[in-house]
């Protein structure tokens, strides 16, 4: 059996854990597990993943290639680069690669977008920003009380404000 | 400073005081944040590494909640004083690889810590004893705040907090409960119950080591969503899941009692037999013995044991917390007779 990770060298360690009642193996030779710190003495550490070090992005596939490679503005990665490690690159890429990244976060979490807590700083989201979240919050709720018409209101609301925030975005990186 | 303060001294959440305890061992909250602006770690070179730390420990000083904080350079720690801190579930797996410019901030008792340059820029954790997730939330909720007042967070009225890793983004919260589930191993419904609580959208995470070895009994429930679920909500799901978890262990330890009375109490008493007399005990097989002696304190079969003993000695046995107790390099059988000592000791002086 070859090691998974480098898929060269032969797979001597041989790591087991279950997630959700499924059992997930994984067979890796003694420098790759090395490298990932599983070498040392086996010790009690729940939060430890096989998982964790295995998945990113790497086992999803690009939705789709634009014909030119797009760089983001503030850390210079392209998606590709991003998604070989797994890692995104800055808080620009979000807004660079939005269009990538939208049907990746619906596959992660079901949504792509956020319902939790904003920052308290006053300066902060400035005020449009603060307007398209609660237009979003708004956009939801009509949904979810199937109240379509309105929804599809404030839907236009919230492209507008947004076109508005795409078009500013080569002066500023900060909106992503 | 020395990182024998911090072994000889108490890790609140392991004092088995919160509700539950006998079968939660602690409620945490983990939040990732990211500064705006500046390249994520993973991807960061040196000199953004050093100005993110400097900015968020700046911040760090200016906040209340961390008045009192040690920090922690990992660059000058040793291997071993890595792992001690990764035993002492104060840093992460990829944290304890060490690297410049990371820091560990941790506040006495160790319930409130921060990681610095991990692989998002902040990782604000809080842990409390048993199940007190609520609890856990409302104060990583306020430090997080307070240092939001002096921090520029990445984040977006779309995506909200911005993340290294896009399964963390959103809230960048992952609230998680850890749990003790010796009764329901032994009658063979846990792979049953973990599949179920999958189907709830939390992840029930089982630990095996290498080989067949096993931490068996110990699982962590967690939720798996980031994005497009209030904190509240999330921190609600998981502790209600809990909740019914720890209802059906009760219920197996009572079957079990009823049924094989007999063959629980064996095995109880004969963990309690080597624990006490061994002088050579493997990490491992401790947790096993150990694992069943807490299931006998709870069921008041063994009522003269503190709970926090027990605690104390499950996650204070490890090879690195061993040697920075001692203060000194070991040899894995070195190690295995000291942990049988202070087995032993912490065992039959706690009467």
């Amino acid at each position: 059996m070859v090691c998974e990770i480098c898929g060269q060298r032969e797979a001597t360690f041989h790591f087991k854990e279950v997630i959700n009642g499924q059992v997930r193996e994984l067979h890796l030779c003694e420098v790759c597990a090395r490298e990932k710190g599983l070498l040392e003495e086996s010790f009690f550490m729940p939060d430890f993943s096989l998982s964790n070090l295995m998945t990113g992005l790497s086992s999803l596939e690009v939705p789709f290639l634009k014909e030119k490679v797009e760089r983001c503005p503030n850390c210079s990665l392209t998606y590709e680069e991003i998604r070989k490690k797994g890692k995104i690159g800055c808080s620009s890429c979000y807004h660079t690669f939005r269009e990538y990244l939208i049907p990746l976060l619906e596959r992660i979490h079901g949504k792509s977008y956020h319902s939790g807590k904003v920052p308290t700083r006053k300066e902060m989201g400035d005020e449009k920003s603060k307007q398209i979240y609660r237009l979003r919050r708004e956009l939801d709720k009509a949904i979810k009380e199937e109240r379509y018409e309105e929804a599809a209101k404030i839907r236009d609301e919230i492209r507008k404000l947004e076109g508005f925030e795409k078009g500013e975005r080569n002066e500023s990186s900060r909106n992503s | 400073m020395s990182l024998r303060e911090i072994a000889d001294s108490q890790s609140f959440w392991l004092k088995g005081d919160g509700p539950e305890a006998d079968i939660i061992f602690s409620s945490r909250i983990r939040l990732a944040r990211n500064l705006r602006g500046f390249i994520f770690p993973p991807w960061a070179d040196s000199l953004t590494l050093k100005r993110v730390s400097e900015k968020v420990l700046d911040a760090i000083k200016r906040c209340n909640y961390l008045k009192n904080a040690r920090l922690i350079d990992m660059n000058k720690l040793s291997s071993i004083e890595r792992g001690f801190l990764l035993e002492r579930h104060l840093i992460s797996v990829e944290f304890s690889r060490g690297g410049s410019h990371r820091f560990l901030v941790v506040q006495q008792g160790e319930m409130l810590s921060v990681m610095i340059n991990e692989e998002d820029h902040l990782r604000l954790q809080t842990i409390f004893s048993g199940l007190q997730l609520r609890e856990a939330w409302r104060v990583a909720n306020k430090l997080d705040d307070e240092l939001s007042e002096h921090l520029d967070y990445a984040f977006s009225p779309q995506f909200g907090y911005l993340t290294s890793c896009p399964t963390n983004v959103g809230t960048g919260m992952r609230a998680s409960c850890m749990v003790h589930l010796p009764a329901l191993v032994m009658a063979g419904k846990i792979n049953e119950l973990l599949k179920g609580i999958s189907q709830l959208g939390l992840v029930a995470r089982g630990l095996y080591g290498e080989g067949t070895a096993s931490h068996g009994d110990f699982f962590q429930i967690s939720n798996q969503v980031t994005l497009g679920l209030k904190e509240e909500e999330v921190v609600d799901n998981v502790e209600r899941v809990t909740r019914q978890v720890v209802g059906q262990e009760r219920k197996a330890r009572e079957i079990l009692l009823k049924r094989n009375g007999a063959q629980l109490k064996d095995q109880i008493g004969r963990a309690y037999g080597i624990l006490t007399n061994a002088h050579l005990i493997s990490s491992q097989e401790a947790i096993n013995l150990l694992s069943k002696l807490r299931m006998g304190v709870s069921l008041h079969l063994l009522p003269e044991f503190d709970m926090k003993v027990l605690n104390e000695l499950l996650f204070l046995i490890g090879p690195a917390q061993l040697q920075i107790k001692s203060g000194k390099n070991l040899d894995a059988s070195s190690r295995d007779e000291l942990r049988a000592k202070i087995i032993r000791e912490k065992l039959t002086g706690s009467y």
